[in-house]
């Protein structure tokens, strides 16, 4: 991957500064980010604690609004929307994972991956069967009707995962998919996401500290203080913008 | 507004997901509806009872009280030439006067004290209609009845060890008379006052017999037609007045009445709802209470809702429908509860002699269920617009 167009981009970021605080007590959390991901890239985000790396992530799901400068997905200016066109602008492109797997705890494991379907919309008959065949892909079949209690760890990513595939999204965004899984789990965790990339050709952005699964991804960025420091891909060089 | 029935179906969701909470909240409002739908359906029928009682005297009746408005005694006593007088205003049909007296009434060695009434024969058909002398046992007065009494159904049944039957002899103020029937217990109440059941009829030549000072106790007038009324009572009022100073005597109209009872009952029945007006209003209070600590419990679901592509909108309007579900289910809860809780009270007081139907009516019903919709709903409100506002990134991370 050397010189990424605009074309290719699915996501990328222009000049993006976060800055919390106001007049003398100002925390910069991203300083003038520059980013571009292509479609189709397996891409891990790492950083120290602080490093920004988890702002970056919000500016990047749309969940945060940043200070100044510009987002695209998909080519679409996510900074000018209102916050309804945000919300179903990520409903259907974007699809997460979480550390701590965020599944509602009162809901069965279909439930779950129903949920994003009513919020967006899905017809009515489409959703159950779409969420039946989501997971089973992820192994998880025989488990649909237990809810989050009556699932391990690894099982409730899983879980999470078919969730995050519901919409059908081109972008996968995991923030430390693995951080509370045992190594089992987590390694296949970690082999469900390197699938979604090479068979589904879907875009996979991964935030992590652990290097274990930061190296698995294609292509390396770190970010300290705000500022993105590598950006680089497997033996190529770095990528650049424009 | 994303307003679908996906919303609304999973708002339904979650209500039934909180279980106990939702039953608790509930409870709030249906106590509140129930209070407020008994009473005034109690209160409602109060109204038509009386209301019924006087429209079967008529509406061009006036009723004529000594000493009613001194709210005491009768000091003054009506005369015949009184009787006359009146008989003669334009307009007026019928003066009727219903004389009582108290007396002992004597039975099987027992005796307790009665009021005696009567009227005269030629006049009473005005009573026809009222049903004031229909009996559940035995006759009603004929011809010659000279000897015959009428007694209320108490009397014959609850203040003696033995019971009175028709045909039985009982003894007033010395003299002997022939129960010929008993009254029903309804019959016996005037106006819409309760009925004492101690009432005892008799023919005026007997009546003057047995009681000393007769005077008429009330006097019904009656009118040709309604718009003879005010007139006749003013006619009334001043020669009464002048006669035995202001005041003495009460005139009213039974429209004037049946105002005047009215307004009581309405104040009474704005009271008694103003308190339960109060129970729903902290019933809402508590559904605020519940929809606030449901947020709070769920900050991290809404967070999670909103990166799942759910508006600030829809976030709004789902706990809003929630909170106003509560609102709805209560009242209609609260409704039937309310309406069988004024069933029972119709019950109890008819057995104690209140002829009182409580009122199932359609504004009661939907004023009830929209109050209780309006309540849910204005409570959620303030809950809903924190939810909705919840900073998705801070959410998911809230601990």
């Amino acid at each position: 991957m050397t010189r990424t167009t605009k074309n290719d981009d699915i996501i990328r970021l222009e000049k993006v500064s976060k800055i919390y605080g106001m007049g003398d007590i100002q925390i910069k959390a991203l300083d003038n980010v520059d980013l571009a991901i292509c479609r189709g890239e397996y891409v891990s985000i790492m950083g120290p604690s602080g490093s920004g790396k988890t702002t970056l992530l919000d500016a990047i799901t749309t969940m945060m609004k940043p200070t100044s400068g510009k987002i695209f997905i998909e080519g679409v200016e996510t900074t000018k929307m209102s916050n309804a066109e945000l919300a179903s602008f990520r409903g259907n492109k974007i699809g997460f994972i979480f550390q701590t797997f965020n599944l509602m705890p009162k809901l069965t494991a279909l439930e779950n991956v129903i949920e994003p379907m009513w919020i967006n919309g899905v017809p009515r008959a489409e959703r159950e069967p779409r969420a039946r065949k989501l997971l089973e892909e992820v192994g998880l079949g025989d488990r649909m009707n237990n809810r989050p209690n009556q699932l391990s760890g690894g099982q409730k990513q899983r879980v999470a995962i078919a969730r995050a595939l519901a919409m059908n999204p081109n972008v996968i965004v995991a923030d430390e998919p693995t951080g509370n899984l045992d190594s089992k789990s987590g390694v296949k965790v970690m082999e469900i996401l390197k699938d979604l990339h090479e068979k589904e050709k879907r875009t996979i952005i991964v935030v992590t500290h652990d290097e274990s699964v930061g190296k698995q991804a294609q292509r390396r960025i770190a970010i300290r203080d705000g500022q993105i420091v590598i950006s680089k891909g497997e033996g190529k060089k770095v990528s650049q913008l424009k | 507004m994303k307003f679908d029935i996906d919303v609304l179906e999973n708002s339904i969701k979650n209500l039934r997901r909180a279980g106990m909470r939702t039953v608790l909240t509930l409870i709030g409002v249906i106590i509140g509806i129930a209070a407020i739908v008994s009473l005034l359906s109690v209160g409602q029928g109060l109204n038509v009872a009386v209301e019924t009682q006087f429209q079967s005297l008529g509406s061009n009746t006036i009723f004529v009280i000594p000493g009613a408005s001194a709210g005491g005694f009768s000091r003054v006593t009506l005369t015949d030439n009184d009787i006359t007088q009146l008989e003669s205003i334009r307009g007026v049909s019928d003066v009727v006067p219903i004389y009582g007296a108290a007396a002992i009434l004597e039975y099987d060695g027992q005796k307790i004290n009665v009021q005696v009434s009567s009227a005269d024969a030629k006049k009473s058909s005005i009573f026809d209609s009222t049903g004031f002398f229909d009996v559940q046992e035995g006759r009603t007065f004929s011809k010659n009845d000279s000897q015959a009494v009428l007694i209320g159904d108490k009397i014959a049944s609850d203040y003696f060890d033995k019971q009175i039957i028709p045909r039985k002899i009982v003894t007033i103020n010395g003299e002997k008379f022939t129960v010929i029937g008993i009254l029903k217990p309804q019959a016996q109440s005037f106006g819409g006052g309760p009925n004492t059941g101690t009432s005892v009829f008799m023919s005026l030549d007997a009546f003057n017999r047995i009681a000393q000072n007769v005077a008429p106790s009330i006097i019904f007038v009656k009118t040709t037609s309604g718009d003879d009324v005010s007139y006749a009572v003013d006619e009334i009022k001043s020669y009464l007045d002048k006669k035995y100073g202001e005041k003495s005597v009460m005139v009213s109209s039974a429209d004037d009445l049946l105002d005047q009872v009215n307004a009581i009952l309405g104040v009474i029945t704005l009271v008694i709802v103003g308190i339960g007006g109060i129970s729903l209003v902290v019933g809402g209070i508590g559904i605020m209470n519940s929809m606030i600590t449901a947020v709070l419990e769920r900050t991290r679901e809404i967070g999670l809702m909103k990166a799942l592509g759910a508006s600030n909108q829809r976030v709004l309007i789902l706990f809003v429908l929630e909170a106003g579900f509560i609102g709805m289910i209560g009242g209609i809860i609260g409704v039937i509860l309310g309406y069988g809780l004024s069933l029972l009270i119709s019950y109890l007081g008819a057995s104690s002699g209140f002829a009182l139907n409580s009122v199932i009516n359609f504004e009661i019903t939907i004023g009830a269920l929209l109050f209780a919709l309006v309540i849910g709903i204005v409570s959620g409100l303030l809950p809903a617009i924190r939810a909705a506002n919840l900073d998705p990134v801070v959410a998911l991370r809230y601990e």
